[in-house]
């Protein structure tokens, strides 16, 4: 806890939102642990054998198995005009795009939308809740948990294999998702795992950030920081060549 | 009356035009940060990606890059937040050169595939006086999704620097503020503290590009 005579360190410790910070860190630890031994040499393995055209193509198809959830999410949000455009993105993509191989849909002006239901839960106003690392699955917050879980409970494919007993064919399907995924990441989790201080930290603020993106459909990302531009042209380092600083 | 007229009609022609005005700025210094986005893309293009330059080299360039195309102070200050003010002139001097440091040494391998060939630049948005951001997208092999990519470039109408980059929805900035915040945290608010961590990381990194 912060010193309650500290104002901003008060601010501070609301922003940060993560009262379980030592058992996330924890977790954090356990799962990176099973990343490198396992996930990430999965992903490597995949990126380096197969051709990208080919990755691109299985993320499109399992992309395209989605539409399901998404359109129950985007009826959930009230959003006709998404809703409409996931169906015709699934008519289009399903046959024209061979089985949702091809995305031909985003070629023709209708990019993937992605929606879940920790999305259409942010969107009814329900507050995201402190920061949670989960075991396996990663950074979250109760919000995107309850999302998460609701998710799977309400994916007529996960639904299908489950109650005819081929649970191993949902089991597949998460397990190849998450190699898609991860594979997606690998790049990016390799720089920030090399740039940053604290990784956990890092990633801390990416997961938030990535959320806030897609819960607003992406337009928050064109919020200016205040603080970021305030300084701005006043600071001295405008109006001066610093090339010769540290060289 | 005829005066009062003259009055509220200068007054009101006044309005217009400095509305007028406001705009003709907006759109030339929105096109005055596309354009100098283009150029730190094609000079990264030139710097960065001949085939034959080694790792020193590329840094050396990015180096150049950085401090001539990025508000370097600002964004430092930025990411340090409150605890800017608590610290030493000697302090902020030290910080300041240690996140060059950083930035330059581990993002110059990203910055090269932001700006690269890939990158194709849509529109600008004046976002405040000072601020516009020029929306992009990086075009990646086999088909797959272009990375939305937003400058956000800070400008007095004569020159311009670079503030943040976001990557779908992700701030450079904001991702560094909160990664060096809890730093500082853990060292109990000490910026020295922050200091030490970053030369730790600089040191190995520049030992690993060797």
């Amino acid at each position: 806890m912060p010193d309650p005579a500290d104002p901003e360190a008060v601010i501070e410790f609301m922003q940060v939102n993560d009262p379980l910070e030592p058992t996330n860190r924890q977790i954090f630890a356990v799962n990176r642990g099973i990343d490198a031994t396992v996930l990430k040499p999965i992903a490597e393995t995949y990126r380096d054998m197969v051709p990208a055209t080919a990755r691109t193509g299985l993320s499109n198809f399992l992309n395209n198995l989605r539409t399901p959830v998404i359109l129950l999410n985007n009826i959930l949000q009230g959003e006709l005009d998404h809703s409409m455009a996931t169906i015709s993105r699934f008519l289009v993509n399903s046959t024209v795009g061979i089985f949702g191989l091809a995305d031909v849909a985003a070629e023709l002006g209708m990019p993937a939308q992605p929606e879940d239901f920790g999305q259409t839960l942010a969107v009814w106003g329900v507050p995201s809740g402190p920061f949670l690392m989960l075991p396996l699955f990663g950074p979250s917050n109760p919000r995107d948990t309850v999302g998460l879980v609701v998710d799977m409970l309400t994916d007529p494919l996960n639904l299908w294999s489950t109650n005819t007993d081929r649970t191993e064919l949902a089991l597949s399907r998460a397990f190849v998702n998450t190699i898609d995924q991860r594979t997606a990441n690998l790049e990016l989790l390799n720089e920030v795992e090399k740039s940053s201080l604290d990784f956990y930290a890092a990633i801390r603020s990416l997961y938030r950030q990535r959320r806030t993106h897609e819960i607003s459909n992406g337009l928050i990302q064109d919020q200016v920081d205040a603080n970021l531009t305030a300084g701005f042209p006043d600071s001295p380092d405008i109006n001066v060549n610093e090339l010769s600083r540290r060289e | 009356m005829i005066n009062r007229f003259g009055l509220v009609g200068a007054l009101i022609g006044f309005i217009a035009f400095s509305g007028l005005s406001f705009s003709a700025r907006a759109a030339e210094i929105e096109e005055g940060s596309r354009q100098f986005i283009q150029a730190v893309a094609d000079q990264a293009i030139k710097s960065l990606t001949a085939k034959d330059t080694a790792k020193a080299a590329r840094v050396t360039q990015f180096r150049i890059l950085f401090n001539e195309k990025f508000a370097v102070k600002s964004i430092g200050k930025f990411v340090l937040g409150r605890h800017w003010n608590k610290a030493s002139e000697a302090e902020k001097e030290e910080y300041l050169g240690l996140f060059e440091d950083l930035m330059v040494i581990s993002y110059v391998d990203r910055f090269k595939s932001y700006a690269g060939e890939a990158l194709s630049l849509k529109d600008a948005r004046q976002e405040n006086e000072t601020t516009v951001t020029v929306f992009s997208e990086i075009k990646r092999p086999g088909g797959a999704k272009p990375i939305r990519v937003n400058w956000r470039v800070g400008t007095n109408g004569t020159i311009y620097k670079i503030l943040d980059v976001v990557v779908e929805g992700t701030s450079m900035s904001s991702t560094l503020r909160s990664d060096f915040g809890s730093i500082v945290r853990q060292k109990n608010g000490e910026v020295a503290g922050l200091i030490e961590e970053l030369k730790k990381k600089t040191t190995l990194l520049k030992a690993d590009s060797q």
